[in-house]
């Protein structure tokens, strides 16, 4: 006679515990994201499992400081500064929401950019020599 | 779909600010008018669904209770803006399926509740957290394609123009004050380059719409319907990296699901009503509607083949921009306008003669996804 094993308990996602996208990796302050070990996809932000492949074998991974502006606007909410948040890809594809901040390259569509930090705020800017 | 569903009656207030209606207050009126030009007892009706995604629990029964419409399963449904076409997607395919005969759809919205300001999101997503607001997705979809095609600003002003001259045609609707690209382009920006008339209003609204089986049609010997002749349900894919925001994939794959159940054409429809909650959507759906492979999104938009008197109707009722957009009742007005003008309701916007009418919508702000939702219907007089 076969033997049903018994339900196994599923546990709860403790994902609010550390939701920080910014860390401290060997290499200094970098946006955090998260490597598959089974299919090699890199996720943003602290995850558990792999959105391609379930694959809960994921690791913590700094992500890159440098990629691409895929789009912005310039944001004009009652009561707040004007405030400008774009589509950044990052070397790695992936994409992250981003504050931006621009000195003498404006901002526009397909402008490489890099991480920079002002205190705990960090934001993309147009890279140098862009 | 394995048994014809049609449409046979639409009510609804005309979308505005009404700050002292609660949900039931707004959406009650056009229950009973519903049901009425159905010809529809209580004792007639099978089913009740319910869009709606801020009137807290047990929205449905809070609205047919005040009429004493009970005992019957009542569904309420949210799917963020898509929350009212879903509602419909589930009538129309229990009456396909043969599990019930008439079907009421309640969409109902309260917007006014907030005070005014953008669409409240979950603080659960992240790039909410981070501060991202509706109009701010859309207005990166409008950088990025005015940046990737040969289109300018004044062609997204050109959106609002024809949606407040439809609009102003429409008693139903929340504007009814036509505008002019220069007036357009001067209104206080919201998220560059999107100005206020570019973006949809904040307001409260209800609509209603009677489904039924082609038997039950027959046995109330209801008049001028609209078959459902595609209903189809769509959810986003995530993608973690690049992803094209002027090709929304969720409507590219509910469109082509759609127009393969209905058996037409893109040029077949008179009219579409689709998801304009800011004006650079309707450039980004000409294309994924298959409007555009003769002729660019632009130029069709300004030779006046998608208003009164050309090709395809788009958005004849004003659309979300000029009808207004309570988000859970948008999918529902939707389609009582494409019931209207199938039927020759349409009063001074009529379309000669409509015979196909699509509508459109899509909901949700959710990081990685391009929509949560997206919902395409047509129908076809009958």
């Amino acid at each position: 006679m076969s033997v049903t094993p018994e339900a196994p308990v599923s546990v709860p996602i403790a994902d609010l515990e550390n939701d920080d996208l910014l860390g401290a990796f060997p290499e200094g302050r970098r946006l955090v994201g998260t490597r598959c070990a089974d299919c090699g996809q890199t996720m943003i932000g602290d995850r558990v499992v792999c959105s391609a492949c379930v694959s809960r074998d994921v690791s913590r991974v700094p992500l890159p400081a440098t990629g691409v502006l895929y789009s912005f606007t310039r944001l004009h909410l009652k009561g707040e500064a004007v405030r400008a948040v774009g589509y950044v890809d990052l070397d790695d594809n992936v994409r992250t929401l981003a504050d931006l901040r621009e000195d003498s390259i404006p901002l526009r569509p397909d402008v490489p950019v890099e991480l920079g930090f002002d205190g705990d705020d960090w934001f993309f800017t147009p890279a140098t020599g862009a | 779909m394995a048994e014809d569903a049609f449409v046979i009656s639409a009510s609804m207030i005309p979308f505005g600010k009404y700050r002292s209606s609660s949900y039931v207050g707004l959406a009650v009126s056009p229950l009973i008018d519903a049901l009425q030009r159905a010809g529809v007892q209580k004792s007639d009706v099978d089913a009740v669904y319910v869009g709606h995604s801020y009137g807290g629990m047990m929205t449905g029964q809070r609205i047919t209770k005040e009429i004493g419409l009970g005992t019957v399963p009542t569904v309420n449904v949210d799917n963020a803006c898509s929350s009212g076409a879903t509602a419909v997607h589930e009538a129309a395919t229990a009456i396909a399926q043969g599990l019930i005969d008439v079907a009421v759809v309640i969409g109902v919205e309260k917007l006014t509740q907030f005070g005014g300001g953008t669409l409240p999101l979950s603080p659960e997503d992240r790039e909410v957290r981070q501060g991202i607001v509706m109009p701010a997705v859309y207005a990166m979809r409008a950088t990025r394609y005015l940046y990737e095609n040969d289109a300018t600003v004044e062609d997204l002003a050109l959106v609002s123009v024809k949606a407040r001259r439809h609009g102003a045609l429409n008693p139903f609707a929340q504007f009814r004050k036509e505008v002019t690209v220069e007036e357009v382009l001067a209104a206080r920006p919201v998220a560059d380059p999107l100005t206020l008339l570019m973006c949809c209003p904040t307001g409260d609204g209800a609509a209603v719409v009677v489904l039924a089986s082609e038997r039950a049609r027959n046995r109330l010997g209801a008049g001028k319907s609209a078959r459902v002749a595609a209903s189809v349900l769509h959810s986003g894919q995530v993608a973690e990296g690049y992803r094209d925001m002027t090709k929304p994939e969720i409507t590219y794959q509910s469109v082509r699901d759609a127009y393969a159940e209905a058996g037409i054409e893109p040029w077949d429809l008179d009219m579409i009503e689709f998801h304009d909650a800011f004006s650079i959507a309707e450039l980004v759906y000409y294309e994924a509607f298959g409007l555009t492979e003769k002729q660019s999104a632009v130029s069709l938009l300004r030779d006046g083949r998608t208003t009164f008197g050309g090709d395809v109707v788009v958005n004849p009722s004003g659309g979300l921009l000029a009808k207004g957009h309570p988000v859970g009742a948008s999918g529902v007005a939707q389609v009582a306008e494409a019931f209207w003008q199938v039927t020759g309701q349409a009063g001074a916007r009529q379309i000669p003669d409509a015979r196909w009418a699509a509508t459109h919508v899509t909901g949700g702000g959710t990081a990685g996804l391009d929509h949560g939702a997206c919902t395409v219907h047509i129908f076809e007089a009958a």
